[in-house]
């Protein structure tokens, strides 16, 4: 692709970023990488052998309405690659333009994939659209995670208005394992009921394929519930859904880190290696 | 065919009127009554405690996630059914049970789907034979189906379909809470402006307007999961 058809129409960027993952010998490359607008991606890290990290930028730090940045990852045959990112996704108020990010994973056969983000936060008055979509090949794997964060507590910042929509969607070739589809709109009964968010702002859903009852049992038993939050785990066939509803995202972070690493060695036999960013 | 059938229009609409009484009665032996999706444990805890409080649960989540989801769904598979397409049922009724947010409520959606194909295959109604994926059916999807060869009005069936869930819902709070009989059938009249309500927005949405997160009922079903004392199965 080529760079310099970087697009910016107005004050909105359209930016892009694709990556494809391959194993090469032991270990998984980054064989193509390409970019238009401002997504990065550092030069990856081998920290555990084999398997790839990756960490994604996105320098300008927000997205303003009118932004359209999207993601797309092929992880190839056997491949193993783990994705994060250093820094919150800020959606900013919007003056009526939704800003869409489109996250596209793709995992062909026998490939692992870990998508263990930031969160992202929806500033009060923006108008946002997130979708994130995994398309898993018969026997491929996943864990990942994505959180929300409804507003700016820490400023004291409610999502009074505003339009937020999430997915997080999982499928196994054509079948649907989990579409998980929120609808947040400023002053909405969902915010304060509840059945919906009951006042927390921060909300997270994590995926795991590969589970059962046992490691169901192990992740329970691990997480402990988080600084007035709330985390859950169900087993819907061989996919374990988590879920956190609280105040902090960092918290949200913490109960899915605790959960990545009792399923990392049951589900992947690996143990866990936390990416360097989050220890600073 | 179908023109020899609508030629009775009178008739037919008065057995139509019945057929939905039917579907929708709680006496249809599909065990509704054993679920309460996600109430028991918001009693336990006290999030729903009296009879405002149960009423603010039931129409929260019929104007969030049953309009947003069942509805919609109900005038697609419906249409799937009209038109014989078991591609499209397979699509919409995979699409349905993967938007369930939990195992509890993924099982309580399969456990009464499959009760109820089997009431109606044994009562004649044709459709699920030639479909391979039955064994997967939403309650949604058999509903649709009844409701097409039963020559129901798509909006009535609607209706009659949340009637039935808030019913549902109400007997549930009346055990748990507990609440008296009375104070069940206020809630029932106090629902009844809202599933109009739901039934008119829910068929006019998107395909991309479909689904809509309950957050806190997502963890109220998933809790309950390991709640200590049980009466529900979800």
């Amino acid at each position: 692709m080529d760079g310099s058809a970087a697009v910016r129409v107005g004050n909105s960027w359209r930016a892009r970023l694709a990556l494809g993952f391959e194993m090469q010998g032991a270990r998984t490359v980054l064989a193509r990488r390409s970019h238009v607008g401002p997504l990065r991606v550092q030069k990856p890290f081998y920290p555990e052998g084999g398997a790839c990290h990756v960490y994604v930028l996105h320098p300008p730090g927000g997205v303003v309405g009118g932004d359209e940045l999207d993601i797309e990852v092929n992880v190839g045959a056997h491949a193993h690659a783990l994705l994060t990112t250093p820094a919150s996704a800020k959606f900013y108020r919007s003056g009526g333009a939704c800003s869409l990010q489109r996250q596209t994973l793709r995992l062909a056969a026998g490939a692992t994939m870990e998508w263990l983000p930031q969160d992202s936060i929806a500033f009060e008055g923006c108008n946002m659209r997130s979708d994130t979509r995994v398309q898993l090949a018969a026997d491929a794997h996943f864990i990942g995670w994505e959180i929300l964060c409804l507003g700016r507590p820490a400023s004291g910042e409610r999502f009074r208005r505003g339009a937020c929509r999430t997915r997080f969607e999982l499928w196994r070739e054509d079948v649907p394992l989990m579409l998980e589809r929120a609808q947040f709109d400023g002053n909405a009964p969902v915010l304060s009921a509840r059945w919906g968010l009951g006042n927390a702002n921060v909300t997270g859903t994590m995926m795991a394929t590969g589970a059962n009852r046992q490691t169901l049992q192990c992740v329970r038993d691990a997480v402990a519930d988080q600084d007035g939050g709330v985390f859950t785990a169900s087993l819907i066939d061989e996919l374990l859904v988590c879920r956190y509803l609280g105040v902090h995202a960092q918290a949200a972070h913490n109960a899915f880190v605790q959960a990545w690493t009792v399923l990392r060695p049951l589900t992947l036999g690996r143990t866990a290696c936390l990416p360097r960013i989050w220890k600073t | 065919m179908l023109r020899t059938r609508m030629s009775s229009t009178a008739s037919v609409d008065a057995l139509a009127h019945l057929r939905l009484w039917q579907l929708i009665s709680p006496a249809l032996p599909v065990g509704a009554y054993a679920y309460s999706q996600g109430m028991e444990y918001a009693v336990q805890v006290g999030w729903v405690a009296d009879e405002d409080s149960a009423g603010e649960w039931i129409e929260g989540l019929l104007g969030h996630s049953l309009a947003h989801l069942d509805v919609p769904l109900l005038r697609r598979l419906r249409a799937a059914w009209r038109d014989d397409d078991v591609g499209a049922v397979e699509y919409w009724n995979a699409l349905l049970l993967a938007a369930r947010e939990t195992s509890e409520i993924r099982d309580e959606d399969l456990h009464l789907g499959s009760a109820l194909a089997r009431l109606l295959n044994d009562l004649g109604v044709a459709g699920l034979a030639s479909w391979p994926g039955a064994r997967r059916a939403t309650y949604a999807c058999v509903f649709a189906l009844a409701c097409e060869r039963w020559h129901i009005a798509l909006s009535d069936s609607v209706e009659g379909y949340l009637w039935s869930w808030c019913e549902n819902q109400v007997a549930a709070a009346i055990k748990l809470i507990p609440l008296g009989q009375t104070a069940g059938q206020r809630l029932l009249m106090r629902l009844m402006r809202p599933i109009t309500e739901t039934a008119t927005r829910g068929l006019t949405l998107s395909d991309d307007e479909i689904g809509a997160l309950a957050p806190g009922l997502a963890l109220a079903s998933a809790l309950h999961e390991t709640q200590y004392t049980r009466l529900f199965r979800s």
